[in-house]
């Protein structure tokens, strides 16, 4: 079945200075569950689920972000997708938790080029210097009118999530943006 | 544009991440509650506001954060926060307050 | 070279002429110049018409505080920014610049007879006289305003130019690159803090760059600035913003900065930004924003050629142009003696030194003498001479009543110095008066941000490193050679034999108000320096104040008979200069404005044709227009379509919030007005949320897809305050409950299939759901596959036809949307829009929160008292709903209406009235709330709020509509199928 984010990057998101490309396929669910569970969760699951609030732990096609106290992202790619929906059926059966499909909810972009920050800066008002958004940090925050997720993984590269629609929205700003760098 | 120190995040966050969300401790009534209060009590829990001139407990939602609400003590005239604080905690003293100042 | 150009001064560049034109003629400056110091180069000192009395008006500054010399800069069709201080303006080749507030021309102006009718333009002639009669506002009084009134042209198209915004973070901001600013970025940028330093001029230095005869540190002014800026341009943790300007200081050190891109440049390439705002967080702020000198309130002050001594100074000095070749200076600041001396050292000649004072300094009175200039101490400027320029000026001693008169063609003043607040004002920051400087300087810091230098009230250069360097965190002490800055005196009156309601001396230039119209403010009862602000408009015009506020309260406080530390300082507002729109705009223009939402099927509607609508910021298609078909048409064949055999519409910006975990009955149970309890997994109930007040929210169909866990759907605008009104609740008062929210609007996309056919179209598709009648009823949900992927399969209807809501993970909506329209072509399937999906609704009598509600409808008013459990001991608005006030007789009821002529439509919004022939004002019993034409019945139908609606059943009511009243009468609103039997087609 064809999979359709319907967003074109275009060439201009193509530079040396700044780089954008549209995220493929992705599994990501929402997961929330009480950190009192996280040690049998991890058990149960091998998913590592980071204790504090912002951060991130990246295996090796899985990342699991805390983005509040009881709340988690696990973003995995596509061909993970039959696995983890086992483990996390399972990790429902067992915990008092709650884990939501949201793969489809998001589309995401890759921001990596020595410009990447200043980009993510013309919507985004928190501090993205390296000692204030380290490598790993994640949090939920805005782009001018879109709620985005944010995440390092890089000193020059970073992720941005946002809801479906929005997404041609932040391309068009990135586009917009990218002609004054 | 403040930046509202979220107790959640432990952070300090951008004014325009959070939604005020109205006057904080004005606790819902329980179920029984409810049955025996009379209207007047009812309209006074409803639609009443202190509105006070100075500092003011008030609910915060860190909206596009962590996604929890939370108490702030703020300050009416200068419109400063004082602190912040995680939901369930209980109203601060004016020790507390005045401490935060420091 | 022009006339009075001095060649080998200033930062102009000779070998560079720049051709320019003002007013429509042709004149010639240098690179580096301003419009302003071209113009005076070019011996040009008048440069428009005044505010209100179009008075001849010249250059009075050197900088941003200009309050006279505003011009249209024209770069262009639709370029056109008026107001633009010709002081700050560079000139490049063609630049273009035209003169404000005259016609036809500058010398010749119309609305000149304003300044000879003066004497009826008082300070609140408005207010007084534009009052009667009321009937004369609209015709006589306010075209007449708006022809005379008014600063500059508005531009008549939009504005062709592209704008930009950052956010930017730095341990220390520091506002002016003058020598405190300079001398802070480099003690900071040695603590290896990240800086930024901006200043609003092309080039760096303050006063630095005019500076005459200044050493610092053994090294001439000029090249320590050269060798500083080398040192902060090396240093990567330093940033230096030049044409750029901090307009607006904020709450916890947020400064917004206004970065002029491409104004200076001749041709700029399309889509390149003009200007960035930039949206500084900073963790300290230093202001350096220096000090600005005062104009003496003086008959005849506001002639071209009247200026600032400082001006004159600066003109000299950076641009290397003489303000005139005979000037006068009148003072009451040993300041200005330092600009007489610079000119008259330039070989300029001083005809006379005014002072106020009676006495002056015997080392600056050796200074007058060794350069022979006539001085005249205790004594004023009583009156000015000349047309379009002045040419002469009498000076008048009082104690001995002696007037001389001198002839010049320029006049400088000088009356002291006013520290720079306005940043430090938007920050709240606390000033007090200091008598010694008779001027407000800061007090107590609202913010971590400290004034260092002139606008602390530390004048000299020395003064400003030294307090720069600490600032910024340094201990280096800077020795300087430098003319002491000296002191002088305010008076609030300057000695004139002239009567002075023959005299005018104005206080505020740019809004043309005079002393006299302040004394008479204070006259006529306004003794609060905020409301003589406004009764004179005094400080009220582009510049805010910035020249005229001291004058103006030194002369409101004499006449209040108060103190001048008792009367106060008038609050400076953002920004700090004009700002153009486009700046604060930033990137959004246009499409960026805000997010236009679309959903996965978007794009499929879009290239069938359909017209859209928008519902909060999704666009929603609306109808599909076939073969040149209007609204009417379009809707009328997709209703007939779905009811006769198949339709399909897109439902995907419908909300949707997962609820999950073991308590999630208990909380649906708090959030709804129904029961949850019953209801099993894989059915789906209609649910209604009201709020705490009682009155209906929201509504939806909620499934229940397992024990703990529903499927919640919402309003399409309504999802975002379902979602947030639901955490609200969780999170604060059922916090005890073990229950999830996730919002998956997005995760789906939703297809609903109406009509007779609607089974079997999807039948061949689906995989693992028995599609039966009995297997799968109507309000079931099942999981399943349809064209090989997951869906949660709704069988519910919004249209009283069989219906399935097929919710599909979003990236595949549109596949399968194709895939059914496909196969649907054997039974003539319709996409239908949403003003279908609203007549088919209106037909079953099902409501629209917030159109057949508006936020004062209980349950009970909308007829649906069924929603509400009985037997629940809470839920959010039950207390509310037994309120006597929400129990009364006398609500309003949602019914229906039937026109007595079937054709009409009655207007959504019309008002209902018992009978038509009533006196006015009529006893209004309510509104249409929807109302539409049914093709299915032949005949239009409508739903209306009307009081005590549910007791008038067949009662007639009557619609007053433009052109005649049209009678209906009062029904059920369930026009269709009442019994609701097309839902069981086989």
């Amino acid at each position: 079945m064809l999979f359709d984010q319907a967003i074109d990057i275009p060439e201009t998101l193509k530079g040396d200075a700044v780089s954008v490309t549209l995220m493929e396929e992705r599994a990501r669910y929402n997961l929330r569950i009480k950190s009192t569970d996280l040690t049998e969760f991890k058990k149960l699951t091998g998913l590592k689920l980071p204790r504090k609030i912002n951060t991130s732990s990246a295996a090796k096609d899985v990342t699991c972000l805390c983005v509040g106290p009881d709340e988690w992202f696990v973003i995995a790619e596509a061909k993970s997708k039959a696995k983890l929906d086992k483990l996390l059926a399972k990790a429902s059966n067992k915990f008092v938790c709650s884990v939501t499909d949201i793969s489809h909810r998001n589309v995401g972009f890759e921001i990596t080029g020595a410009k990447a920050s200043r980009l993510i800066n013309v919507g985004c008002p928190l501090d993205m210097a390296i000692e204030a958004f380290p490598v790993g940090k994640v949090t939920r925050t805005i782009f001018e009118s879109a709620a985005i997720l944010l995440r390092r993984t890089g000193e020059e590269s970073f992720q941005i999530e946002c809801w479906r629609s929005f997404g041609p929205y932040l391309r068009d700003f990135f586009v917009r943006a990218s002609r004054d760098f | 544009m403040f930046e509202i120190h979220c107790p959640y995040c432990d952070e300090k966050r951008p004014e325009i991440e959070f939604a005020y969300a109205g006057e904080a401790h004005i606790v819902r009534p329980n179920a029984q509650d409810q049955g025996e209060m009379s209207d007047a009590d009812w309209s006074q829990y409803m639609f009443i506001r202190d509105n006070v001139r100075g500092e003011h407990c008030e609910r915060w939602w860190h909206q596009h954060g962590c996604n929890m609400f939370f108490n702030a003590v703020r300050h009416t005239v200068t419109d400063k926060f004082v602190m912040t604080y995680k939901m369930g905690k209980s109203r601060p003293t004016a020790k507390q307050i005045a401490d935060a100042k420091k | 070279m022009s006339a009075f150009r001095k060649s080998g001064r200033g930062m102009v560049d000779a070998s560079k002429p720049v051709n320019f034109t003002f007013d429509g003629k042709a004149y010639q400056g240098l690179q580096g110049d301003t419009l302003a110091s071209a113009l005076l180069a070019n011996g040009v000192h008048l440069t428009g018409r005044s505010f209100k009395y179009h008075r001849p008006r010249g250059i009075v500054g050197a900088g941003s505080e200009e309050p006279n010399a505003l011009v249209a800069f024209d770069r262009g069709e639709g370029r056109v920014t008026p107001n633009v201080r010709a002081t700050t303006l560079e000139i490049f080749d063609g630049l273009k610049a035209e003169s404000q507030n005259r016609w036809p021309n500058l010398k010749t102006d119309i609305g000149g007879f304003n300044n000879i009718f003066s004497m009826f333009f008082p300070a609140g002639f408005y207010n007084k006289t534009f009052k009667w009669p009321a009937s004369f506002w609209d015709k006589v009084y306010e075209p007449f305003i708006r022809n005379m009134a008014g600063l500059g042209p508005a531009p008549k198209s939009s504005d062709p130019d592209v704008y930009a915004s950052v956010y930017g973070h730095c341990d220390v901001l520091i506002v002016g690159a003058g020598p405190a600013g300079i001398a802070a970025a480099v003690a900071a940028a040695k603590k290896d803090q990240r800086v930024i330093l901006v200043d609003e001029q092309a080039e760096p230095g303050g006063g630095l760059l005019s500076a005459q005869n200044v050493e610092i540190d053994g090294m001439a002014a000029q090249d320590w600035l050269t060798k500083s800026l080398t040192t902060l341009r090396k240093a990567d943790n330093v940033t230096v913003m030049l044409r750029s300007t901090a307009i607006g200081y904020y709450h916890d050190n947020f400064v917004a900065v206004n970065e002029r891109l491409t104004d200076h440049i001749p041709s700029v390439e399309p889509g390149r930004s003009r200007e960035k705002l930039h949206r500084i967080r900073a963790g300290k702020v230093i202001l350096a924003q220096g000090g600005i000198e005062r104009p003496l309130v003086f008959n005849g002050n506001d002639r071209p050629g009247v200026m600032l001594a400082s001006a004159a100074q600066t003109y000299l000095g950076q641009y290397g142009v003489a303000v005139g070749n005979e000037v006068v200076v009148f003072t009451s600041h040993d300041s200005a003696y330092q600009a007489a001396f610079e000119l008259a050292d330039a070989n300029i000649s001083i005809a006379a030194i005014v002072d106020i004072r009676d006495k002056i300094s015997g080392d600056l009175q050796q200074a007058v003498e060794a350069r022979a200039i006539d001085l005249i101490l205790g004594s004023s400027v009583s009156k000015t001479s000349g047309k379009l320029r002045i040419n002469g000026c009498e000076v008048y001693t009082a104690s001995s009543g002696k007037k001389q008169s001198f002839q010049c063609d320029a006049l400088l003043m000088s009356g002291g110095w006013t520290p720079s607040l306005h940043l430090w004002s938007h920050s709240k920051g606390g000033i007090k008066w200091d008598a010694d400087l008779a001027a407000y300087v800061p007090e107590q810091a609202n913010e971590n941000a400290v004034c260092v230098g002139a606008c602390n009230g530390n004048f000299g250069i020395e003064a400003a490193l030294n307090a720069g360097t600490k600032a910024g965190g340094g201990r280096k002490k800077f020795k300087v050679k430098e003319p002491e800055f000296g002191s002088g005196v305010v008076l609030d009156h300057l000695p004139n034999y002239i009567d002075s309601s023959k005299q005018k001396a104005f206080v505020d230039f740019q809004n043309d108000v005079t002393e006299k119209d302040i004394k008479l403010a204070v006259r006529e009862g306004f003794k609060s320096i905020e409301h003589v602000k406004r009764y004179t408009t005094n400080g009220m015009a582009t510049d805010q104040g910035k020249t005229s506020n001291l004058n103006a309260l030194e002369i409101a406080s004499k006449a209040v008979g108060k103190p001048i530390e008792k009367v106060g300082l008038t609050t400076f507002r953002p920004p700090y200069t004009p700002t153009t729109f486009g700046a604060l705009a930033g990137y959004r223009d246009g499409e960026l404005f805000d997010p236009t939402r679309k959903t996965a099927i978007d794009p499929w509607a879009e290239a069938q044709g359909a017209v859209f609508e928008p519902v909060g910021i999704w666009r929603r298609a609306w109808y599909f227009p076939k073969d040149g078909e209007d609204m009417h048409a379009a809707v009328a064949r997709e209703c007939k379509a779905t009811r006769d055999s198949l339709g399909i519409f897109d439902a995907s910006t419908l909300g949707k919030i997962e609820v999950v975990g073991p308590d999630a009955t208990k909380f649906m149970n708090l959030m709804y007005s129904n029961s949850w309890t019953t209801l099993k997994p894989g059915r789906c109930r209609y649910g209604l949320m009201l709020r705490e007040d009682g009155y209906i929210y929201d509504d939806g169909v909620v499934a229940r897809m397992a024990e703990d866990r529903y499927h919640v759907t919402t309003t399409s605008g309504g999802a975002p305050r379902v979602y947030r009104h639901m955490e609200d609740y969780l999170q604060t008062e059922f916090q005890h409950l073990d229950v999830w929210l996730t919002s998956t609007t997005e995760q789906w996309a939703v297809i609903a299939i109406n009509g007779p056919n609607a089974r079997k179209l999807i039948e061949p598709f689906v995989e693992g759901i028995d599609l039966s009648k009995d297997a799968f009823p109507h309000m079931a949900v099942r999981e399943g596959k349809i064209c090989g992927v997951p869906t949660r399969l709704f069988r519910v209807s919004f249209t009283g036809e069989l219906g399935f809501e097929i919710n599909i993970p979003s990236h595949y909506g549109r596949t399968v949307w194709e895939t059914l329209f496909e196969a649907g072509q054997s039974y003539e399937i319709c996409p239908y829009g949403t003003e279908t999906m609203h007549v088919l609704r209106a037909e079953k009598g099902f409501i629209i929160v917030g159109q057949d509600t508006d936020g004062t409808v209980t349950p009970h008013d909308a007829g649906m008292g069924w929603a509400v459990a009985k037997k629940k001991k809470d839920f959010v608005g039950m207390r509310s709903l037994k309120r006597s006030d929400l129990i009364a007789d006398g609500r309003k009821h949602l019914i229906g209406l039937l026109t007595d002529d079937p054709n009409v439509v009655l207007e959504e919004g019309a008002q209902i009235v018992a009978d038509p022939n009533q006196p006015i004002p009529m006893d209004m019993l309510g509104h249409v709330t929807s109302s539409y034409w049914s093709e299915s019945l032949g005949r239009s139908v409508a739903m209306a709020l009307v009081k005590d609606g549910f007791n008038r059943m067949d009662e007639t009511l009557h619609v007053p509509m433009p052109g005649t009243t049209h009678k209906a009468k009062v029904v059920k609103p369930v026009f269709y199928d009442p019994k609701g039997e097309r839902l069981n087609v086989v």
